[in-house]
């Protein structure tokens, strides 16, 4: 009886305080104009929350804001310079739906987060809560949705998302918020109700400066009548777009007559990445002093640029990151772009942002490597590809106009605008001009990807082309380096993923390394060791490995090499993948008595089913009497598969008129054993539904075909 | 109910003597063991015929060896069969107030609903590898092992509290000894669990796994005989269990039962007994095994599908999951057979006599120790 009194008691209580809570939000609400502001995490999502704010203030001084945040991020420095109230709550970004100690910690601390949330929203009481995203500002919404839900807030929520596809959390909330702002149209799928395009705010909106008047406020000479291309990574830089630069160099220089390279470094200057002298350092290493002079009057580069907006006008081609600010930059000042979307980031949004402006005509894309250095797992940029890119670019003048003009139209201007458009539920932009969303073609996950090529590749042989399968060439090109990238994961699940899906994608300029890792020899760990795993590139990639190089169908005398280190594999579905492999380039490597003594020695293999396959690939290889002797003396194995593969081999001899058929051969072979122990049942129901079956479904096909045809025709056809 | 009547009947008049018949545990496992074969005989074409019309056909499972022929649609959950041969028979001959035949017949229906649960949701998501989850079966069967663990080494043990924490050792003289009873109750939990995937991991091949649980039942059966008659427990030095004869007749039940689905399974089979019943016969045999106190003889007697059990989980979380390479060519040990190139029905025919040969072992520690 008490402890219903107590628990009446309190859910009165808590009743009361809704009660009181809801009644002085309202009557806040009536009075100054009180909002609160959230997100963060990086800059990218700050900024721009900063920049909303600036657009209201400007429009109603009196706004009062509170930025809730997270302690030691980036809002910490910049919302404090930026002079707006600040508090701190606890938050952490999603770990992923999978159970683990990580997700429970998540989910404390959202629960944390939402109660600080709750307390100071009712304490503030704010007429919108606007946040841009990043996990700071989940808690946030969170309490906002809880809290209009239960009637106490009369509060307006808007999410703000910058990027092309919106984080797991935005996702998930999207549903319940007021009003999605967008950046880019594609996004609009995810948000068909609420959702609307705005565009990019920025705080100091950047300018498109006449051409010939940046050209004379640039610190540095471009000579006239020269292509400017500029390359950067970022404020901070980008390690691999950097050296790639670089890279490309000894590539361009041929070009030097038309062409200006203006490239910015970035200002990272820690200890694992110095941009300047790490570049400085590069450029010493890939060109000779010769060389070296030739730069100036072609190659200017500088850690960062203050006054972007004038390299940007100079230029005619830029070649940067695809994050949405950079993205956002390029489209106001109209410029074809050479995106170089980084890799490994959670849901690949750059890559994302890269394609949608892809699709809208105004950029090319190119794909960044992961790759293992010295332990160390990078990204890496091909710098011969990149200047191929450039100068394929640069040739072609009307593919630029094209490109620029589409850049132009590509991302909403004036964001801020329409921003306080959709705030105070004003009408100024409706119908001005349309939401023209073209969806994405949405990117396959690796698995997936996996399923599809796999089933085709089974279902085509040898004339099976990834290309015609995925459709787009980027695409192919972006799974590609996303499949690269799984190869130096630290799982050997991932890497043999990587492994299958780069024989998949046909990736040949990867063979090397697929060659590298099938013959790596790192032992692993004692625990392993104990139940029979030998390396770290464990049996099934090596097996996997072995595979691919067969998908790939790419023979020289690197893949010889470790086909015959294959053969000799601890492992025996190596051995076997060996084997057949060995029997697919059967043309190449015929009448190698290299090969053929590697393969007669398979034949001697404990496991059969080595065996087996070993006879099938001396049937290609062999070409004389003494692979048919081999053949006829296991005529006496235990397994009546190997038996059947020697028969086999033996067929394919004579076939391909390697030995001929004889009397005496048949005499010879008459000396295997045929006994067998399986055999395949024949049910005759299941036979004639078979039969059946195929014709109803081949019949429907005929229909559709016969309605075209003559009656008399149709009538035929139906015998 | 027979049981009872009988019971009820002979004392009132001399005409009703023959009644005494049930008094004989091997009249009534005689009976038994005919009943529920009759049972079957009587409506299993109607069943399989029910089966058919409502589409709980079997569903296409990828197993790595390729099948001679897809054995997609074929007629599942003949276990409902077997379970409801068991369950007459036992309604017209059991002992209703007999806690070892009790406590048998909670295990077989628990496992037999899982499994119909299971097969269920297989047919519904049209694919043989989309059941319940691996997580979710595991849970139910552990939350059955654990109260029947409970049940063994707790209050109400049906073998009383002197010899509740004991257990029996094979080819040893003075065979039982106490392990108290939190090690023993763990024990009878992991024991429960392990035999019936174990039986649920065997059912791969027609015949394969009905044929081994009627030999391991047939063992456990005469085993209950001889334990639960004073004369013959005491001249083995078994351990005396009052009550126990009453798993003779399950027993004999189920062995008609099984010989009964074996007609109609025996291959190419007409019908499956799905997981329905591999989990439900899995079930029923180590509870069996518990309450005869003879779990330490099943890797012996149940040899065969302790060595699939074992085959598959080594080469699926040990290999494929953990160190990436197959450390047996497939497995369970049936399909690696086939791998071999031993047809369906020979493979069947030689894992049958090596089960048969490990029964007949099993029966000798009853004199051999």
């Amino acid at each position: 009886m008490q402890t219903v009194f107590i628990i009446s008691g309190i859910f009165v209580l808590v009743l009361i305080a809704g009660f009181l809570a809801a009644k002085r939000w309202r009557g806040i609400g009536r009075g100054q104009t009180r909002i609160v502001l959230s997100g963060g995490g990086t800059g990218g999502h700050v900024n721009p929350a900063l920049a909303i704010a600036e657009a209201i203030k400007g429009r109603d001084p009196g706004v009062r804001f509170l930025y809730i945040g997270v302690r030691n991020r980036a809002e910490s420095v910049i919302v404090k310079r930026a002079g707006y109230s600040l508090r701190f709550i606890a938050s952490e970004g999603f770990p992923g739906f999978r159970i683990s100690f990580r997700l429970l910690r998540f989910l404390f601390m959202l629960s944390i987060g939402i109660a600080q949330s709750i307390v100071m929203l009712c304490l503030f009481a704010p007429k919108w809560v606007i946040a841009t995203g990043g996990y700071v500002s989940a808690p946030v919404i969170a309490a906002a949705i809880i809290l209009k839900k239960l009637r106490i807030a009369s509060v307006q929520i808007f999410l703000h998302e910058q990027n092309s596809i919106p984080g797991q959390l935005n996702a998930l909330m999207g549903r319940w918020v007021d009003k999605v702002l967008l950046t880019f149209p594609q996004t609009l799928s995810f948000f068909p109700k609420n959702g609307a395009v705005v565009g990019y705010p920025i705080r100091h909106s950047i300018v498109a400066i006449p051409p010939d008047k940046a050209r004379e406020n640039l610190q540095f000479k471009i000579p006239p009548d020269r292509k400017v291309v500029f390359a950067f990574g970022g404020s901070q830089g980008a390690r691999s777009i950097n050296r790639a630069v670089v890279d490309a160099l000894p590539f361009l220089l041929p070009h030097r007559d038309r062409l200006f390279l203006i490239h910015g470094m970035g200002l990272a200057s820690m200890s694992e990445y110095d941009a300047g002298s790490d570049t400085e350092a590069r450029i010493e290493k890939t060109l000779s002093p010769a060389d070296r002079k030739l730069l100036d009057g072609f190659y200017y580069r500088q850690d960062y640029f203050h006054n972007i907006a004038e390299v940007y006008s100079v230029s005619t081609l830029v070649a940067c990151r695809s994050g949405a600010g950079s993205l956002n930059e390029i489209s106001r000042i109209g410029k074809p772009a050479l995106l170089i979307p980084k890799a490994n980031l959670p849901g690949d949004h750059q890559v994302m942002n890269a394609r949608a402006m892809k699709s809208a005509g105004a950029a090319e894309l190119l794909y960044e490597d992961t790759i293992m250095e010295e332990g160390q797992i990078l990204e890496k940029l091909d710098g011969r590809m990149l200047a191929e890119k450039i100068i394929a670019l640069i040739d072609n003048p009307e593919r630029l106009k094209s490109m620029s003009e589409s850049s132009r139209h590509f991302l909403k201007r004036r964001a801020s605008e329409r921003i306080l458009n959709e705030l105070y539920g004003e009408t100024r932009f409706n119908g001005s001009d349309s939401n023209n969303s073209t969806p994405f073609k949405d990117l396959t996950s690796n698995s997936g990807l996996l399923q599809m090529l796999g089933a085709a590749c089974a279902h085509m042989g040898r004339e099976f082309d990834p290309l015609s399968v995925v459709g787009d060439p980027d695409d192919l090109d972006y799974y590609r380096h996303r499949a690269a990238g799984l190869l130096s994961h630290k799982g050997w699940e991932d890497r043999n993923l990587g492994v299958k899906l780069i024989g998949l994608t046909r990736y040949t300029e990867k063979i090397p390394t697929l060659l590298e890792m099938l013959t790596d020899r790192t032992p692993v760990n004692r625990a392993r060791k104990l139940f029979g795993g030998d390396y770290q590139q464990v049996g099934f990639i090596r097996r996997n490995i072995v595979q691919a190089l067969r998908v790939l169908d790419y023979f020289d005398p690197d893949v010889e090499r470790g086909l015959f280190a294959a053969l000799n594999d601890r492992y025996f579905e190596v051995r076997v993948q060996a084997c057949i492999t060995a029997a697919h380039f059967g043309r190449s490597i015929e009448a190698d008595p290299k090969w053929l003594d590697a393969l007669m020695e398979r034949m001697a293999d404990p496991c059969f089913e080595v065996v087996i396959e070993a006879a099938k690939a001396v049937g290609e290889v062999g070409v004389d009497q003494r692979a048919a002797g081999a053949l006829l003396a296991i005529k006496e194995a235990h397994h009546w598969q190997v038996r059947n593969a020697a028969l086999h081999g033996l067929k394919r001899m004579i076939d391909r008129r390697a030995i001929e058929a004889s009397p005496d051969l048949l005499a010879e072979m008459s000396a295997f054993i045929l006994t067998s122990t399986d055999f395949k049942p024949h049910f005759a129901i299941k036979e004639t539904f078979t039969a059946l079956q195929d014709r109803c479904a081949g019949s429907r096909a005929d229909q559709n075909q016969e309605s075209r045809l003559p009656a008399g025709k149709a009538a035929g056809k139906l015998k | 109910m027979i049981y009872e009547i009988c019971n009820f009947l002979y004392p009132l008049s001399d005409i009703f003597s023959f009644c005494r018949l049930v008094n004989y545990i091997s009249f009534r496992a005689i009976m038994s063991a005919l009943t529920a074969v009759l049972f079957i005989f009587l409506f299993s074409r109607r069943f399989i015929l029910f089966v058919h019309r409502n589409c709980f056909l079997d569903q296409v499972r990828e197993t790595g060896v390729h099948s001679a022929f897809d054995k997609r649609g074929t007629p599942t959950m003949g276990g409902v069969l077997i379970i409801g041969a068991v369950l007459v028979s036992m309604a017209l001959w059991g002992n209703w107030q007999n806690a070892f035949l009790l406590c048998s017949l909670a295990g077989m229906l628990w496992f037999g609903l899982l499994g119909l649960w299971d097969d269920l949701s297989k047919v519904r998501m049209k694919s043989g590898d989309k059941g319940l989850s691996e997580r979710l079966k595991l849970i139910l069967q552990g939350l059955f092992s654990l109260i029947f663990a409970w049940i063994c080494v707790g209050p109400f043990a049906p073998l009383g509290s002197a010899m509740a924490t004991k257990i029996c050792i094979p080819f040893y003289k003075y065979p039982l000894v106490d392990i108290g009873p939190y090690l023993y109750g763990l024990f009878i939990f992991l024991f429960v669990i392990f035999i019936s995937n174990a039986v649920n991991i065997t059912d791969g091949l027609d015949g394969l796994a009905i044929t081994p649980s009627i030999f391991v039942v047939a063992v456990l059966g005469i085993f209950a005989y001889v334990e639960g008659n004073r004369i013959y427990s005491s001249y083995l030095y078994y351990p005396f269990l009052r009550g126990a004869g009453e798993l003779t007749i399950f027993g004999a039940a189920f062995v008609g039962a099984g010989l009964g689905f074996l007609w109609y399974n025996a291959y190419p089979a007409q019908i499956f007994m799905g997981d329905t019943g591999s989990l439900a016969i899995g079930g029923t045999m180590a509870v069996i095994c518990v309450l005869l106190k003879q779990e330490l003889l099943f890797p012996l007697l149940g040899g065969l599908f302790v060595a699939e059990a074992i085959t598959s989980q080594v080469q699926d979380k040990i290999g494929v999951k953990w160190i990436g390479r197959r450390i047996f060519y497939r497995a369970p040990l049936h399909h690696n057979l086939q791998h071999k190139g031993i047809a369906e029905t020979k493979v069947v025919i030689r894992l049958w006599i090596v089960a048969g040969l490990l029964a007949l072992l099993s029966l000798a520690t009853l004199k051999l120790r």
